[in-house]
């Protein structure tokens, strides 16, 4: 019996080792050669109206989503969706988990560098967040200074409002960064313009938050592996969907036409 | 509305559901091999294990997680648990399998140590063999001793499986802030509360009754 559970022992140790000890894949093939290999195109987003959301029937659509899509047929692939924490991204990407994240991403200099970005197709800002009742006194951007901020960490809220030396205190995301304006715990917060359309005013949780003052304006991309060659191929879809105007007539159907930048 | 938010928090809650039972399917049984092997008379086999005891245990399951899942593509070039859901779930169970064990291998480790020597002596006087010994004689008298610390760490693996959406996987908690974000609702996520809350009380009723079952003898 001892022998046995030594035996079996030393095998789980044995595998432990060769696992670790074995050679890492060589990886010089292109991604678009991989993508169309394993036939599926696997884009990482988070639930974001108007850009990655469900239908009644469970299904991902959106400005980001549909758009996803048709690269994906465009590629000749399938799509999946994967709903992802945000904030594991790149680790997504490097791991091969994900081939892309497309979920109104802000392209900052940490994204640059970190990921294989496409064109920019979307304009977005960062807007202060506070509830109506004191909306009056902040609006511009001198009025805010005083106020406590609750961002997202990591977010281009938390960058704009570092550049600015406005105190801060990040958080886990956007949605808890509301949640400390709605809580008292936070003055004001910043998100996005296109969320906070979608999730503050009547009809949602926080009908008593409204937005004023937007710190900077950025643009939108699609996030790849570093290195990866799906970038240029996405680009080069980019110029075909809006040059037939097929990127300008989706983003009618989600309301964010006046955001599209021509490719 | 409420309807759908029900709808979603059981789906949840299923999956929570799933991770628990399997991790402690895994766990028992591997938390026993890891407990001999760290208890071992040869060296070789009793120091590498007490060192990966040491490692689970001084480090957050979540960081095992991402390193179960994420490890494998970024420093072998090769994510053998796949794109999809399913490889996700698999790399939590696994994460939750081993994180557990090393837990129950010192509470096993505490009840076999804790069982008098005329125990062993006894079984030896009457001609049993050493596995014999272990696992009439000694197994229950272990489990008896080893369910209130056991019990404790059921009832906190009830609670760390929320730990698996850093890797996506959607459990109960993942379902309830999912409606911040696409609906603007919180109460889903403290609604989860009430799942959790039920089930350990349910946990702790079962554990109860084991205890008063095992009552017929006394160690």
């Amino acid at each position: 019996m001892k022998k046995l559970t030594v035996l079996m022992l030393i095998f789980v140790l044995a595998i432990g080792c060769l696992t670790a000890c074995s050679q890492p894949a060589t990886e010089a093939e292109s991604d678009l050669a991989y993508v169309q290999d394993k036939g599926a195109l696997v884009v990482g987003i988070t639930d974001f109206a108007p850009m990655d959301y469900k239908d009644e029937s469970g299904k991902w659509i959106g400005f980001d989503a549909d758009m996803a899509t048709a690269f994906a047929e465009y590629l000749g692939v399938e799509v999946e969706f994967m709903e992802i924490e945000w904030d594991n991204k790149i680790m997504e990407l490097d791991s091969k988990a994900l081939d892309c994240v497309w979920n109104g991403m802000t392209l900052t200099d940490e994204v640059l560098n970190s990921m294989e970005c496409s064109n920019a197709y979307c304009d977005n800002a960062q807007v202060v967040v506070v509830p109506v009742a004191e909306a009056d006194k902040y609006q511009d951007i001198d009025s805010v200074s005083a106020l406590n901020f609750a961002v997202e960490s990591g977010s281009a809220g938390e960058i704009a409002v570092n550049d600015l030396g406005y105190p801060c205190t990040a958080v886990q995301s956007q949605s808890s960064a509301l949640m400390e304006v709605a809580a008292g715990t936070a003055d004001a917060c910043v998100i996005d313009l296109l969320m906070a359309g979608a999730m503050i005013g009547e009809g949602t949780s926080y009908p008593d938050l409204t937005h004023t003052v937007a710190l900077n304006s950025e643009k939108y991309g699609v996030g790849f592996r570093k290195g990866s060659d799906l970038a240029a191929e996405l680009n080069k879809f980019f110029a075909e969907y809006y040059a037939d105007g097929s990127m300008l007539e989706l983003a009618k159907t989600y309301g964010v036409q006046e955001s599209v930048i021509a490719q | 509305m409420f309807q759908t938010v029900m709808a979603s928090l059981n789906e949840g809650f299923l999956k929570t559901l799933e991770i628990f039972v399997l991790t402690l399917l895994g766990a028992f049984p591997l938390g026993l091999i890891i407990c001999f092997g760290s208890t071992s008379q040869f060296r070789l086999l009793k120091y590498p294990v007490k060192l990966i005891v040491w490692c689970v245990r001084g480090t957050p399951l979540m960081l095992q997680l991402l390193i179960i899942y994420y490890g494998p593509g970024l420093i072998l070039g090769n994510n053998w648990w796949g794109n999809g859901s399913s490889g996700r779930f698999t790399a939590a169970i696994v994460a939750f399998i081993i994180n557990y064990a090393c837990y129950f291998s010192e509470i096993y480790r505490g009840g076999i140590e804790g069982v008098p020597k005329g125990q062993y002596e006894a079984g030896q006087v009457l001609g049993m063999t050493k596995s014999q010994i272990f696992f009439k004689v000694i197994f229950l008298q272990v489990i008896k001793r080893i369910i209130p610390p056991m019990g404790n760490e059921i009832i906190t693996l009830v609670k760390d499986t929320s730990l698996a959406r850093v890797i996506a996987v959607y459990e109960i908690i993942w379902s309830g802030q999912a409606f911040i974000k696409s609906s603007g609702l919180i109460w889903p996520l403290f609604f989860t509360g009430v799942y959790y809350l039920l089930f350990s009380g349910i946990l702790t009723l079962l554990l109860g009754r084991l205890e008063k079952k095992l009552e017929f003898f006394r160690v």
